[in-house]
């Protein structure tokens, strides 16, 4: 049944000119004490047609959110992107070819890597970028350990970094485990009623090596303290900002307002939400996190004719060449997913980033409004803005009013208590460029029956 | 020369988007973090826009184009359904924290994947959160680290590698807090089990290998290094970066190791995409799978109100272990590059241990066909097997020494060589063992004519003239590119004019 060998039924053919007696003397190495016998205990092979059978059926029965109305995001969100984006990705000139480790036969690979970093560099006001991560959870961990590395030496608080409250506990997880290793102590920072971080509180961190915030934060406010940050914490510790990359098109870059490292999920711009991965991790810096900084960097270079060509630079800080003292393990990466990226960005163009942020905010917006006339759902953080998600407070619990949606077509939020175990009755609410008014009036429509269900 | 700084029309030129709900003056950002000026991008309309990327595809070599023999990167052909399944909305548009009734069919494939992945490699459980193999290799190592503290073992805090292992096995070791002993490998590149005796103790914690190693050589001792390393009360890391190899013929497990990362992107297939995404799940025993990050899935009988929505005779569940390091990736890993396995793993089913045969018989003759051209075309005294050995695994490697002594050639000189000629360049100068080392793998879904016309290619270069050589590639998109240049004029993205 297997089709992908070429060389199937020429076995024989191969060993006699090779000079071998069989295929398991090809494998006579292996001593006997440690050889599998039998057959694999698994399923025969399948034709490419059944598979797609298979396939169609058990992903069938998974719920696409692009079925119904759906208000799930929470760091991962469905912008439309563009046909010719997936036109172009699936050229297998991009799509089959391995890291550009020949350059004169990978510059288009290169280049478009090299106009990612462009693009990323311009959207966050970062002069340098790497040409991605694995996703924005391994960024934020990684701009840590980065951050530990560049101002240990200096630092009143050694070891030590401190990152918001708010950030969810996934998130957390994994930058504990990144920062373990290298026996960073992770401290939080309070945030205020208003959901806005606690300036006062930001003072601790004065002499740590970094001070990790997001923008939008995790509540969905776009927290105006932030132009403060840099001026409390000072010139040695690092302030790492993570982004929601679509939010730029309306919020100002971080490297504008003091950034050192500015990190990202970078999904909304170029990729599906895919169940949560492939995905990739924006990052960038400024000049004195160069030398230390993670992943793969590409350069603009010349040919041995003097001509315009691009390769890999900066090596010698990865796991190849510098080994266990390289200043991150990763080697794959998320090309092809940054390469939708970029595809995305080039089509959108300043002004279509622009527009794009302006209809998540509007959508927001918009709902805030419509729900503000719901009885008995409030919003508790209400004086703040949105970008595109916030938090609602409810008259019972989240859990029993996502049920009481599902039922009537419609996906929620996210359970907070997911995140934060007291918030019971607390969802958070996500729109994109794909909500439409239609969704927002089927949702309010929802809130107001099972509001009047639950008051009954 | 197409760039894509250098498109700059009018506003609004790409894709036309509906209007806003509300005006953008309606929206109250706060006034201090408004936006002062656009990101300065290019404005490319939709034709430009497909003609740059195009233009830029056409200057990329994929395994689509033409032979990849890139030496432990395992470059095959994808099979073109994976793509098809990846993009179908029940994996493209769904989210991580739908509830599990509404990802029973996700759930389930994830447990199959687990299912087949553990027991191809002889192992007790399977996590799929690792997004890449190097990745795969810190989680392990952070599943060793937490199951010493478990058992009051402080101590341990040593890890082995050969000096022939990946630079990702230190490293990601070095991260995750441990040190490092590395151990020099015997002359015919296999494992030195005496070297090994004389730094095992109270304090390792674990030895991380490959197996074949990267030589292409399957390490006949491995049994006695696992015994060596588990005397001690240490743990075996089984790197899978090789494990196309031997898929049914052996396992990590049979071998005695206690955990193993799966490239799924080279033992079954993810296409790589020019660096990236990959999957590097890991597989371990019963005593580390309470470690392992969560969730896994796990399955059940379901109730009665479940079976309406089950997609076999299983509930699926999102499970936690119990002194579980938590994440590594926020979500549930490359969900994508998992699928595209599944989907390639299905093709073959049991029957996976013949892509392993393929890939060996290949490397094998191709290996044979190459002495054979060397021969007739009498440059056989150009190079020499980088390894001692009847048999080589999925990949070989030659030693180009013997070149560069009598004729200044290098094994950098013949992989240029080899571009102008059309194909990919093998890997080289690694592992480092083998002096101007050329690594060979050509897998299994290459054609006995294409290992034969490439061995004729390849004997050809040898025989161009070393000035030919070092001038090499004179027919690609740009000619040898000045890497030090590069790095001491750093230049990391489009220069505007005024900067």
């Amino acid at each position: 049944m297997v089709d992908q060998l070429p060389n199937l039924g020429r076995e024989e053919e191969m060993l006699k000119e090779m000079g071998v007696a069989s295929i398991d003397a090809l494998f006579a190495d292996v001593p006997e004490s440690v050889r599998m016998v039998g057959d694999l205990p698994l399923p025969d092979a399948q034709s490419e047609e059944a598979l797609l059978a298979d396939a169609k059926r058990l992903l069938g029965a998974n719920l696409a959110l692009g079925d119904q109305p759906s208000f799930l995001g929470a760091g991962l969100y469905r912008n439309f992107v563009p046909s010719c984006v997936f036109q172009l990705v699936t050229r297998g000139e991009f799509l089959t070819s391995y890291t550009p480790y020949q350059p004169e036969v990978s510059q288009g690979m290169l280049q478009a890597m090299w106009e990612f970093q462009s693009l990323i560099s311009e959207l966050i006001a970062m002069p340098i970028t790497n040409l991605s991560l694995y996703d924005g959870s391994t960024a934020a961990a990684e701009a840590l350990t980065c951050a530990v590395r560049v101002h240990n030496r200096k630092a009143e608080q050694k070891d030590t970094v401190y990152i918001s409250e708010l950030t969810p506990p996934d998130r957390i997880s994994v930058i504990h485990n990144y920062c373990q290793g290298a026996g960073i102590n992770v401290e939080t920072l309070r945030h205020d009623e208003n959901g806005c971080i606690n300036l006062e509180d930001v003072q601790r961190a004065r002499g740590s090596c970094a001070v990790y915030v997001e923008q939008p934060n995790p509540l969905g406010i776009i927290d105006g303290g932030y132009p403060s940050l840099k001026e409390i914490i000072g010139e040695t510790t690092a302030l790492i900002v993570g982004v929601q990359p679509v939010s730029l098109g309306l919020l100002e870059a971080p490297g504008n307002y003091g950034a050192d490292i500015v990190i990202g999920e970078g999904q909304p711009l170029g990729s599906p939400i895919t169940g949560g991965g492939p995905l990739y991790g924006i990052f960038g810096c400024t000049q004195p996190y160069l030398r230390l900084m993670p992943g793969r960097i590409v350069g603009r270079s010349i040919d041995v004719d003097g001509k315009e060509a691009y390769c890999l630079t900066l090596s010698t800080r990865e796991q190849h060449i510098r080994r266990h003292r390289a200043t991150s393990n990763i080697c794959t990466n998320e090309t092809l997913i940054a390469l939708m990226g970029a595809m995305h960005m080039s089509l959108l163009g300043p002004e279509g980033l622009e527009q794009l942020a302006v209809r998540n905010m509007a959508a927001c917006t918009q709902l805030k409004r419509q729900l503000a006339g719901v009885e008995g759902v409030t919003l508790p953080y209400h004086g703040q803005s949105h970008f595109n998600e916030f938090v609602v407070e409810l008259p019972a619990s989240t859990s029993a009013c996502l049920a009481y949606l599902e039922a009537n077509g419609v996906v929620g939020g996210l359970d907070v208590s997911n995140w934060y175990a007291d918030k019971t009755n607390q969802m958070l609410v996500t729109v994109t460029d794909q909500t439409s008014q239609r969704d927002l009036d089927r949702l309010v429509d929802c809130l107001n029956s099972w509001t009047q269900e639950v008051n009954a | 020369m197409s760039r894509l700084f250098e498109h700059f029309g009018a506003e609004g030129k790409g894709y036309a988007q509906p209007a806003p709900m509300l005006p953008a003056s309606e929206l109250g950002v706060p006034s201090n973090m408004a936006r002062q000026q656009l990101p300065r991008w290019p404005r490319l309309s939709e034709p430009e826009m497909v003609r740059h990327y195009t233009w830029l595809s056409k200057r990329n070599f994929g395994i689509d184009t033409g032979f990849y023999p890139l030496g432990s990167c395992t470059m095959k052909h994808n099979p073109r359904v994976n793509e098809v399944v990846a993009q179908l909305p029940g994996i493209a548009d769904i989210h991580p924290h739908q509830p599990e009734h509404q990802l029973q069919g996700l759930l389930s494939i994830y447990y199959e994947m687990q299912d087949m992945l553990a027991i191809c490699a002889g192992m007790d459980a399977v996590t799929l959160q690792p997004v890449a193999g190097a990745q795969g290799e810190f989680t392990a190592v952070r599943c060793f680290q937490e199951y010493f503290r478990h058992r009051g073992e402080h101590h341990r805090t040593k890890v082995i590698v050969p000096d022939s292992a990946h630079g990702t096995n230190p490293a990601s070791a070095a991260m995750a807090g441990f040190e490092i002993i590395e151990i020099p490998s015997q002359e015919d590149g296999r494992i030195d089990l005496s070297a090994l005796r004389a730094v095992v103790g109270d304090d390792t914690a674990a030895m991380m290998i490959t197996n074949p190693n990267t030589l292409g050589l399957f390490e006949q001792d491995i049994a006695e290094a696992s015994s060596i390393v588990h005397e001690v009360g240490g743990l075996m890391y089984y790197d899978g970066a090789n494990f196309n190899a031997i898929l049914g013929r052996t396992s990590p497990g049979l071998m005695g190791f206690d955990a193993v990362h799966y490239n799924l992107h080279k033992t079954f297939s993810q296409p790589h995409g020019g660096g990236g995404p990959g999957s590097g799940p890991i597989g371990v025993k019963e005593h580390l799978a309470p470690f392992l990050p969560s969730p896994i899935v796990a399955r059940r009988a379901p109730t009665d109100d479940e079976k309406k929505q089950c997609v076999d005779d299983y509930w699926y569940t999102w499970h936690t272990p119990e002194h579980t390091i938590g994440k590594v990736q926020q979500w549930h890993g490359n969900a994508g590059a998992v699928l595209r396995c599944w989907a390639y793993y299905r093709r073959y089913g049991k029957e996976l241990r013949t892509m392993s045969e393929h890939a060996v018989l290949n490397a094998n003759y191709l290996r044979h066909a190459i002495h054979r051209e060397a021969k007739a075309a009498g440059v056989d005294h150009l190079f020499v097997d980088g390894a001692d050995t009847i048999v080589a695994k999925h990949e070989f490697t030659l030693s180009l020494g013997p070149a560069k002594e009598a004729l200044g050639i290098s094994a950098m000189d013949v992989a240029k060589g080899l571009l102008d000629m059309g194909y990919m360049a093998p890997t080289v100068y690694f592992p480092l063992v083998v002096p101007e080392c050329m690594m060979i793998e050509p897998t299994e879904t290459e054609s006995k004519e294409t290992l034969d016309t490439f061995a004729r290619d390849f004997c050809k270069v040898l025989q161009l003239d070393a000035e030919t050589l070092h001038n090499a590639p004179t027919t690609t998109p740009v000619r040898r590119v000045d890497e030090v240049y590069a790095a001491r004029n750093l230049c990391l993205r489009h220069p505007f004019d005024d900067e």
